[in-house]
């Protein structure tokens, strides 16, 4: 319909300008448009009645409808055409990509996706392309090779990276006039997604890509583990959240069981009920011992599901064996300090280090490494401060420390992205200038301006709405449990008001006063590379001594406190790679974060990864570092072969190391193809109109050879194409005449 | 039949008058009002001079009770000293209490005197393994020789079976957690002012012992064979020599930040 309306296709629209071929200026037009304009207005305002005559909305009704008339018979004197890019025809290649991965043998109505890609290029495709454009036929998975016909095709390739394909393409077009991309696929690219680069660079080369999708675009029931979120690294013995999220059609309120294990030993399971297209859900569990650990995660088939080959994906994690370092100032002598050191001693995960004010002129360190380490108090080198992971200032005044402690306190949570927790007390936060210093800043309350903020009454923890969401929090499972488990804590000994949030921030718990007044109590905030805490109490230690001996609540809380102020304190190298599962691809892209001693970028460093794998493979591979990012280093390797690997990545200047960190990663083959087996349409949308192609059906793409005929790329040329005699142009002036008739003879003007 | 009547009447009434005298000087303490009280008695701090009120063995009509010996002068002579040589938050006035309820739990740092005359109940017994355990801490003091020990040990036998009690050793962190307490020796009681003797009993030879918890941490701390609570109280007595003076508030001093900070 359009192209009868229109003459030509809508891609030769798109692509192409509108021109106008008479032989005079365009500016004569506007001029003749606004004559036109005026001439049935001054007509009508001469001739005042038509024979009856009509109100002044009808007579602007009938100006408007000669106007347009005139306005379109003069558009159409001008001869207007559209001058649009042609591919020249028998001199340009068309790259037709055939996608040959195991999710192409997906039967589908009584024939594989692959099978009706190859039906569809012998019947229909390949034969109009060729009489037009030289056609070059490839398969492609995890790379690009070229065929010389479809029965080559075998639907065997354990991954589908259309970016690779893509990107070979445009190399080839580089030196051969490619002028445009078939696309034949389910679009289950296995990397999820085409890369960015890869589309700017066939935008540059001006490569339009046709994608025709094959595949069912939703299963009637299916379920699928569509990720799993765990943290690279946690401590020994660390309770772990995982967030899966799972991806279901056709099953919602089945009941599902979701598990975690390792090894065959089940570390946590439960079951759920499926709600949602898509939905998050979590499941805890024990790290473990200090190591590498593969953990399968699995969704048990709901009934009747269609493709339970993708209820499973492979996690690694790694247990850190270091102990890291919490610094403990406060100042004075009181409970809650000892209870605090004591719930800590009790974590073989965590080392506290404590220094405390007893008079004036002493300090009473505890649980220091070497008889001269704090000898001389709080740390004035960034160096000394900087070893701690954790930072805890207990009731201590703001002006103990020097402008320079401060500003290195500051920097704690900032540059070396440490936790930093200031507590409660009566010479805590705002009794003692905390709030006029310019570490304030660093807190995620605005203390109030006043004094007499903190109060020895006793007052009732609670959990917030975050707070019960947070791990941090959790005494007991399962959550409406341990909602009620705050409820029923014993008293804290005091509380401190610390004024309100600040946005970002987090109350996690608040205590509610004698008075009635509620008050926030624990506070968390990111800040920096680091993030900040206030716990508004010194009064905790009654969790301790007021519960029986059996009862952990207080070491519970205080190891997932200050495990939680070390978790994400990063050493001097932090290495990580952006995908640690490779699933059926061997490309790894190692990265380090590389900072000196007083955690400031360290651009001129050398960095080596020390790769260890399966059979014994054992590489160095040197990391580059990056322009664009100070200190951070990059470095691609292929793992040639299935199994797991370690990267140990040594940062070294001159003789001086640095620092170390590992990196594991685990390459599996045979099982990406099991997820994202329907067709991504979104994806081959997105990637055909990024590059001025278009998203076909299949029974469609008969009409792809005319359409692909308007490209930029390859050897085009512009061709003119007369508009003037479009059929939409002539019923549009028949239109407007009718109606004029019509509406003079409904008004009895005629 | 009427005699055995009347003597069992007779041995009730006695029991209860045994009864009533051990806890005679409970009450007679704490319904003390003579003691002068303070402006900021009732300031409330982090730290308070809990002294333990216990049941004695000792039947004496009208015995006021061993866990009042040098009850209140001492207790806070002692904390003036605490307040002016450390940074703890110290109220001014003490605070009795008992092993009968769980209030009991809120004060983390009891102090007991002439324990060598205690005699506590089983559930007291309970109550106080389960106080230390929890992170509580006992000094007693003021007890001397042979025989108190025994009475000492036979209730906290009680409390402990299974714990030995151990002298401390001189590089334990409670002898120098501030002041670094190599050089010690006996303190006397104020009897010394008039017999001249600075032991008491047999008590000849001063010990410092503990029981400990299973992390190596003091949770009794024991001063046998001498009288750091007459040290405290008669600080202020021209006749009363400083140095055992001083080495008392020390010690005292030492086992207060110790309990605050293991």
């Amino acid at each position: 319909m359009f192209e009868w309306l229109f003459k030509y296709p809508p891609a030769a629209f798109s692509k192409g300008q509108i021109v106008w071929l008479a032989p005079f200026p365009a500016a004569w037009l506007f001029a003749a448009l606004i004559a036109a304009a005026l001439a049935p207005a001054w007509m009508l305002r001469r001739r005042p009645g038509p024979p009856i005559d009509v109100g002044p909305r009808r007579r602007l009704a009938l100006w408007a409808l000669q106007a347009a008339f005139l306005a379109l018979l003069l558009v159409m004197l001008w001869q207007p055409a559209l001058s649009v890019p042609t591919l020249r025809p028998g001199q340009n290649i068309i790259a037709v990509l055939v996608d040959d991965s195991r999710s192409m043998g997906v039967a589908e109505g009584g024939a594989t996706r692959l099978e009706r890609a190859r039906r569809l290029l012998d019947d229909d495709l390949l034969g109009a392309l060729g009489t037009r454009f030289q056609v070059r036929l490839y398969a492609f998975d995890s790379s690009l090779a070229r065929i010389e016909s479809t029965a080559q095709l075998k639907a065997v390739g354990q991954a589908t990276h259309l970016g690779e394909a893509l990107r070979a393409v445009a190399a080839e077009a580089s030196a051969a006039p490619v002028g445009a991309v078939v696309l034949l696929s389910d679009g289950g690219d296995t990397r999820g997604g085409v890369p960015h680069e890869v589309i700017e660079e066939l935008r540059a080369r001006r490569l339009p890509v046709h994608a025709v999708g094959f595949g069912r675009e939703r299963y009637e029931r299916d379920l699928e583990l569509a990720a799993v979120e765990i943290p690279a690294r946690v401590l020994r013995s660390s309770r772990v959240a995982a967030t899966v999220r799972l991806r279901q059609s056709g099953l919602a309120r089945s009941r599902v069981r979701i598990t975690v294990e390792e090894d065959g030993k089940t570390l946590a399971s439960r079951e759920i009920v499926l709600s949602a297209p898509e939905q998050s859900e979590t499941l805890l569990f024990s790290s473990g011992e200090p190591g590498p650990h593969r953990l399968r995660f699995s969704a048990s088939p709901a009934e009747g599901e269609e493709n339970v080959r993708n209820n499973q994906l492979v996690r690694l994690l790694s247990v850190e064996d270091s102990r890291p370092r919490i610094l403990y100032v406060e100042g004075e002598p009181r409970w809650e300090f000892k209870f605090i050191r004591r719930a800590a001693l009790e974590d073989p995960a965590l080392e506290l280090t404590s220094l405390l004010r007893t008079t004036e002129n002493k300090l009473y360190r505890q649980e220091v490494r070497d008889p001269k380490e704090l000898e001389e108090g709080f740390p004035a080198a960034a160096e000394e401060l900087f070893a701690f992971r954790g930072l805890v200032i207990g009731s201590v005044e703001a002006d103990y420390f020097t402008p320079a402690q401060r500003q290195l306190i500051h920097d704690f949570a900032d540059r070396r992205g440490g936790g930093l927790l200031f507590l409660g007390g009566r010479r805590a936060l705002a009794e003692s200038g905390w709030n006029r210093s310019p570490t304030a800043e660093l807190l995620p309350v605005t203390l109030p301006a006043r004094k007499g903020t903190f109060h020895r009454d006793r007052a009732r923890a609670a959990l917030t709405r975050s707070g019960a969401d947070s791990l941090l929090c959790r005494l007991v499972e399962p959550p409406e449990a341990n909602v009620e488990r705050w409820k029923s804590l014993p008293a804290l000994a005091d509380y401190q008001e610390v004024g309100e949030p600040k946005p970002g921030a987090l109350v996690l718990a608040t205590v509610e006063t004698p008075e009635g007044r509620t008050l926030p109590l624990l506070i968390t905030q990111s800040y920096g590379r680091g993030r900040t805490a206030v716990f508004a109490t010194g009064g905790s230690w009654r969790w301790q001594m007021l519960q029986p001996l059996s009862d952990v609540t207080h070491e519970t809380f205080w190891q997932q406190l200050l495990r939680w102020l070390v978790s994400g304190s990063p050493g001097p190298v932090s290495a990580s790679t952006p995908q640690p599962v490779l699933m059926d691809e061997s490309r790894v892209v190692l990265r380090a974060e590389v900072r000196d001693k007083a955690y400031r970028p360290a651009s001129d460093a050398r960095v080596e990864a020390r790769i260890q794998g399966p059979g014994g493979i054992a590489e160095s591979l040197p990391l580059r570092a990056r322009e664009d990012e100070p200190g951070v280093y990059e470095g691609e390797w292929n793992a040639p072969q299935a199994g797991a690997y370690s990267a140990e990545i040594h940062a070294r200047r001159g003789d001086e190391e640095l620092g170390r960190d590992l990196v594991l990663f685990r390459r599996e083959d045979g099982v990406a193809e099991d997820f994202r087996s329907l067709q991504d349409r979104e994806l081959l949308e997105r990637l055909a109109e990024a590059t001025g192609g278009r998203y076909w059906r299949p029974e469609e793409a008969a009409r792809l050879p005319r359409e692909i005929t308007y490209s930029e790329a390859g050897l085009s040329v512009r061709e003119m194409r007369d508009l003037w005699d479009m059929p939409a142009l002539f019923l549009l002036a028949l239109a407007l005449r009718s109606a004029e008739w019509l509406l003079r003879r409904r008004w009895g003007a005629i | 039949m009427r005699l055995l009547a009347v003597c069992g009447a007779l041995g009730l009434g006695l029991s209860l008058l045994a009864w009533q005298g051990r806890y005679w000087g409970l009450r007679q303490e704490v319904d003390n009002d003579d003691a002068p009280f303070p402006p900021d008695g009732n300031e409330k701090t982090e730290f308070v001079f809990a002294r333990l009120r216990y049941p004695s063995v000792r039947f004496a009509w009208g015995f006021r009770g061993n866990w009042a010996t040098d009850y209140w002068k001492a207790d806070r002579q002692f904390v003036q000293g605490v307040r002016r040589l450390t940074r703890i938050h110290v109220r001014s006035v003490e605070q009795v209490v008992d092993l009968d309820s769980d209030e009991i739990y809120n004060w983390p740092w009891i102090y007991a005197v002439e324990v060598g005359h205690w005699d506590l109940t089983d559930s007291q017994c309970r109550r106080l393994r389960d106080y230390l355990l929890r992170g509580g801490f006992l000094m007693v003091d003021d007890f001397h020789g042979t025989w108190e020990w025994e009475n000492f040990m036979a209730s906290l036998r009680r409390v402990f079976p299974d714990r030995p009690v151990v002298d401390i050793d001189d590089k334990d962190p409670i002898f120098h957690v501030l002041y670094d307490l190599d050089e010690r020796f006996q303190v006397p009681g104020i009897q010394y002012w008039y017999s001249g003797r600075i032991y008491e009993k047999d008590g000849i030879e001063p010990r410092w012992r503990a029981v400990y918890d299973d992390k190596g941490r003091i949770m009794v701390a024991i001063c046998h064979n001498m009288d750091l609570g007459d040290a405290w109280e008669w600080a202020d007595h021209p006749r009363y020599p400083e140095h055992y003076a001083s080495l008392a508030y020390r010690i005292g001093i030492n086992y207060i930040i110790y309990a605050m900070t293991h």
